[in-house]
């Protein structure tokens, strides 16, 4: 009894103000279930999963007017969760215990300007104690300079450069000018990139991922159920998580090497596929770099190549971040790669669409490259 | 930019009388002898869960860093320092700084803001001067 996902909801998205997290995570499993041609109550498990608002959890049963539920849990491996959903969804359809799983994401982190309060993830302001205050009071508060801690570290032991990450800025926002659902759509060129504001050396303005209000679910269900359903089935055929646990001392590889390296073998090995097979990536991109320290980890190119590799053209024959991901259409955290995975692996990319789509990468990230999940997507079933 | 104002909780309550007094403490296994950062809880080498606080000798070099850019600051500097006794810690870079700091010998000092605890710092372990 192999696992597919059967539907997919998207809410409206970005600098969408006026409503909750637990509003869009409702608002997306209806819209997914809608999708999938089931109702709320075919719905038998729910796994969610919060972001920054930190308010979508266990209550959603009730938001939802749930009854019965024969699987229920808040999920948190940060930007790998989305992975970890699907994948504790599928294990769950494969065995048995559940028919219909419904995995959501949603996050209201910006406020209306005319409120005067920023984005949550600026981090300034908050002044937590102990250790982590300890962090913040030497000024480091924010995703965006541990990212760079690591990008720079990357850059001093393989000589990757700015513009060589300007490239997948750049190439990201072409493929978003062709998404209706992308928050930027105007191209850039790489000296856009390379004159965009620093926000922490060396990441510029243009490395760095949006922020959005919304929120994606995605249906799980069996192969079977899906059979009658009108959406093309997307097969889930391999999955693989890993969580490196970096030592902060020598021979640490953090910004080096990310748990992907890990995750993507298990996820390709389960679905008896090498990397070479691979059609789409949809990579987890907080940063440029992210993407860049992932096509390395998978095997698209040598480890400490990636510089050279994106700059050198991959980008325009490999389909990576389709949709304009993170960096440019929306940040859903690890739903962003895996709805435009499933949209892709359907076939309704529409003008985006990569002819071939057989077989789909997913790649989730979170914390400071600390937790990914891999899955291995599919029109076909194994 | 200066260091911001930090309290202490029950976790770091021994680090903070360490930089007080102008001691950089870090963790030594009772087991093994290694080290490692103040937040560890157990031994990187051995896995023992016994740990010592024991001062380090606060010199060391830089393994990255990044100039930070901040709406209504000064840019400033932080940075992931590998200490001579091997374990790394996540602090501010100040003094005079060259461009490139790969590598660069710092040593921590102190500072000590009104209404928190002492809080320490990387600067470079000897006088930098421009080319």
């Amino acid at each position: 009894m192999s696992a597919v996902i059967a539907g997919l909801g998207i809410t409206e998205m970005g600098k969408v103000y006026g409503r909750t997290a637990p509003e869009f995570a409702a608002d997306a499993v209806r819209l997914a279930a809608a999708d999938a041609g089931l109702t709320v109550s075919d719905i038998d498990g729910l796994l969610t999963n919060t972001g920054i608002s930190g308010d979508v959890g266990l209550n959603l049963q009730r938001d939802l007017g749930l009854r019965d539920l024969r699987l229920l849990s808040e999920v948190q491996a940060y930007g790998s969760s989305a992975g970890a959903m699907v994948q504790y969804a599928a294990m769950a359809v494969e065995s048995g215990m559940v028919d219909v799983v419904a995995c959501v994401f949603a996050d209201a982190p910006l406020k209306d300007p005319s409120s005067g309060a920023g984005a949550a993830y600026a981090g300034a302001g908050r002044r937590p104690a102990g250790w982590q205050g300890l962090a913040a009071a030497s000024g480091i508060y924010s995703a965006n300079t541990m990212y760079a801690l690591a990008t720079r570290r990357h850059m001093r032991t393989y000589g990757t450069t700015s513009e060589q990450l300007g490239h997948i800025a750049v190439a990201q926002r072409a493929w978003a000018a062709k998404n209706p659902l992308a928050q930027m759509r105007d191209p850039i060129t790489l000296a856009d990139h390379q004159n965009s504001r620093w926000i922490a050396e060396p990441l510029h303005l243009l490395d760095c991922c949006l922020v959005s209000n919304g929120g994606v679910a995605v249906i799980v269900t069996s192969a079977d159920r899906a059979a009658d359903l009108p959406q093309p089935a997307v097969h889930i055929l391999g999955w693989g998580q890993a969580h490196p646990g970096y030592v902060m001392g020598p021979g640490s590889e953090l910004g080096l090497v990310s748990g992907a390296a890990i995750s993507g073998p298990t996820a390709l090995k389960m679905a008896g596929v090498t990397i070479a097979d691979i059609d789409v990536v949809e990579l987890y991109d907080c940063y440029t770099f992210t993407v860049l320290l992932s096509l390395e980890d998978y095997g698209f190119c040598a480890k400490g190549e990636g510089g050279p590799f994106v700059a050198g053209g991959a980008l325009g024959s490999l389909a990576v971040n389709t949709g304009g991901g993170q960096l440019s259409s929306y940040y859903m955290w690890g739903m962003t790669p895996l709805s435009e995975a499933v949209i892709q692996a359907r076939g309704q990319g529409g003008e985006r669409q990569v002819p071939r789509h057989d077989l789909v990468l997913v790649s989730g990230n979170g914390g400071l490259l600390d937790h990914h999940s891999t899955l291995i997507l599919s029109p076909n079933p194994r | 930019m200066p260091v911001g104002i930090v309290q202490r909780d029950a976790a770091t309550a021994e680090f903070f009388d360490g930089t007080a007094r102008g001691d950089l403490l870090i963790r030594h296994c009772d087991t093994c002898d290694g080290w490692s950062a103040p937040q560890a809880r157990t031994c990187p080498h051995c896995a023992s869960p016994g740990l010592s606080w024991a001062p380090a000798a606060g010199t060391g070099k830089v393994v990255t860093w990044s100039v930070v850019h901040t709406k209504g600051l000064p840019p400033y500097t932080v940075g992931i320092v590998e200490l001579d006794e091997g374990p790394w810690l996540q602090l501010q870079l100040t003094g005079d700084l060259p461009e490139d700091l790969a590598d660069l010998r710092v040593r921590a000092t102190f500072e000590h803001p009104e209404g928190g605890e002492a809080v320490p710092v990387f600067t470079p372990a000897r006088v930098w001067k421009a080319p």
